[in-house]
């Protein structure tokens, strides 16, 4: 059963929903706009934000975290990890592309090992989506199996259809809120209707395409194919904010740093587009920007699709593309790839 | 401690963290080269130490407590478990302070991960490894693996080699198993050195004068990019098939498990689904990037 809220009651949800979680909301931070501590007060968030720039992984996956501190006492070196991080989230206007690329790094860090910081709190968080009724000419998420109304990976969606949101309880965990607020009221089938059309019209929004077919093995084919990677990367500064605001990448890094007597062991985002990444005292695999911007490409659409479920790990949310200081485009590069190969196989 | 199975293999957690490391305590500490220690250790919690097992050509990452994290094998045998060692080569910020420790120093270790040299394939067959300065550190576990259950492999050749006499390492190895008659050891330095009656020339080059015989054997093979490039075309030359040839391959790392995304060779991983691997497996790719 669909609901609804009233616009102006929204404060009065989240405050509810402030009362059991910690509730994130889009915000901005020193000029960039990310999902941060909702203030208790302030609703103007709601009108404000198309999506955020800093994708809410950061939340389940910080830019830079303590695993654990170390400290030396007449016993030796004593190691301590931080305490289960059991705290209750709630993240209110996920979109539908960040919710998915969520879904793939619960996959990348629950397989084999498991990571417990990442695990944790994402165990105890709930996504509110939002559908994206104003997706920039960046996005492509259409190409992707999904599009800006999907409600696969959230738990409640919300679409804003004028003065009122369909509040949809997609998850048992959804149900579960939804079911225990007195401030949703059952939607009518005018209501229903008026968001289909707000999706349908958001879809339409979505005029970038990106050509997914068969696109592992066109990307096998091509994988040594030199000349192909070296104009894909050709403008390509190697900065890194592709990688470092994609909601899909989960590189790290892991450094320790002393504080006073105790040293913390920390990790932070890293980025397959820095030469010293895999530099080696004697080699380095990667030293070749053509290479890094293969590993990028290729890892989203070739090497993630082969070890997990033919799953592109790219969602279309179009960071990359809006937020590259060069204009170089994801799109265009698999949009380039040969349908047939006549490069020869070493 | 807490133990799991992951992948069939057994998993010795601290804290229930796979990234918290256990305190290990130097035992002893050998110079092999200029630039090459081995550390021997023990883990600091008895039951650990214990319980504690792993397969030849697995890795660990150890911790120098206030420098970092690196990987590196474990090169002793797991068919000798009242130590454990290490052997690496001084070139970073790890490295460095590790060859700083003094006996009596704790160390962190996390592990043991990576596959193994696969001991079932291994059996019954005639083996020849062939090895190149620090490479030998992995090579050796298994080495002394077979020393240790020596009636299960046929005739073993070991081809190893450095730059000059003092590059080699765990010349107490390679002194023992010369003096052994039922393994076949070949040291080589790259050029001549006033002292090294021995032989001289490049490990690919040697390893066909020796010219095993590939009938029934596996190669194994590890030592720097260099050397390995130019061992499996001389292996070939001889008759060697690329799944008769195993190699164990190196990448930076920082988590060894899987998730920080910088030991990938396209879709594999060296650290979970390497570090060992056939040369069929990687032939593909090696040319062009490892």
């Amino acid at each position: 059963m669909a609901k609804k809220i009233n616009k102006k009651e929204i404060g009065r949800l989240l405050e509810e929903w402030a009362k059991e979680f910690t509730v994130f909301v889009p915000s901005l931070e020193k000029d960039t706009s990310k999902p941060a501590k909702w203030d208790g007060k302030d609703v103007s968030f709601i009108e404000k934000y198309r999506n955020t720039t800093v994708p809410p992984k950061s939340l389940f996956f910080p830019l830079l975290e303590e695993m654990f501190r170390y400290e030396k006492d007449g016993k030796g070196y004593q190691v301590t990890a931080p305490a289960v991080r059991n705290q209750k989230t709630l993240i209110f206007g996920v979109r539908p592309c960040d919710a998915s690329a969520l879904a793939m790094l619960d996959t990348a860090f629950a397989d084999g090992y498991q990571d417990p910081y990442y695990l944790d709190r994402r165990k105890n968080s709930v996504l509110i989506g939002l559908t994206c009724i104003n997706p920039y000419d960046s996005c492509f998420c259409t190409s992707l199996g999904s599009s800006p109304s999907e409600i696969k990976n959230v738990d409640i969606m919300l679409t804003d259809t004028g003065d009122i949101y369909l509040v949809e309880e997609i998850s048992d965990k959804g149900k579960e809120l939804t079911g225990k607020s007195n401030i949703l009221t059952a939607a009518s089938e005018a209501d229903i209707a008026r968001a289909k059309t707000v999706k349908d019209n958001a879809g339409q929004k979505v005029t970038r395409k990106v050509n997914t077919k068969n696109i592992t093995k066109k990307l096998q084919a091509i994988n040594e194919d030199k000349e192909f990677w070296e104009k894909a990367a050709a403008k390509c500064v190697s900065c890194g904010v592709c990688t470092f605001f994609c909601p899909t990448c989960y590189c790290f890094d892991i450094t320790d740093a002393k504080e006073k007597k105790q040293v913390k062991r920390q990790r932070c985002w890293d980025s397959c587009q820095f030469g010293i990444y895999t530099q080696m005292p004697a080699e380095n695999p990667r030293s070749e920007k053509w290479k890094r911007v293969r590993q990028k490409v290729c890892h989203k659409y070739e090497y993630y699709p082969m070890n997990y479920q033919q799953t592109i790990a790219c969602t279309g949310c179009g960071r990359c593309i809006r937020l590259c200081p060069v204009n170089w485009d994801i799109t265009q590069v698999i949009n380039s790839v040969p349908e047939k190969v006549t490069v020869e196989s070493k | 401690m807490t133990t799991t199975v992951i992948n069939g293999r057994k998993k010795f957690f601290s804290q229930n963290n796979v990234y918290v490391p256990h305190v290990c305590v130097i035992e002893k500490i050998v110079d092999e080269t200029p630039t090459i220690r081995t550390f021997h250790f023990k883990f600091k919690d008895e039951k650990m130490q214990q319980a504690f097992t792993f397969e030849s050509g697995q890795f660990g990452e150890y911790t120098v407590f206030g420098s970092g994290e690196a990987t590196f094998c474990i090169s002793s045998s797991p068919t000798r478990k009242d130590h454990f060692e290490v052997a690496l080569q001084r070139a970073g910020k790890v490295t460095n302070a590790f060859h700083r420790l003094e006996v009596g120093s704790e160390i962190g270790f996390r592990g043991p991960y990576g596959n193994s040299f696969p001991l079932e394939l291994l059996k019954g067959k005639n083996l020849v490894f062939v090895g190149g300065g620090i490479g030998l550190a992995p090579l050796r576990s298994l080495i002394w693996n077979v020393i240790d259950n020596r009636d299960l492999y046929e005739k073993v050749d070991i081809i190893y080699g450095a730059r000059s006499p003092s590059d080699l390492s765990f010349k107490y190895d390679l002194e023992t198993w010369s003096k052994d008659t039922r393994l076949n050891m070949v040291t080589t330095i790259d050029r001549a050195d006033p002292a090294w009656s021995g032989r001289v020339g490049m490990v690919p080059t040697v390893l066909e004068q020796v010219a095993p015989s590939p009938k029934n054997a596996i190669a194994i093979v590890c030592g720097p990019p260099i050397m390995i490039r130019f061992t499996f075309p001389a292996l070939a030359k001889l008759g060697f098939t690329p799944d008769q040839m195993i190699t164990t391959l190196e990448k930076r790392m920082k988590c060894g498990i899987g998730k920080c995304g910088r030991c990938n060779i396209g879709p594999v991983f060296v650290c979970k689904d390497g570090p060992v691997f056939s040369y069929a497996q990687i032939k593909s790719f090696i040319t062009n990037e490892a």
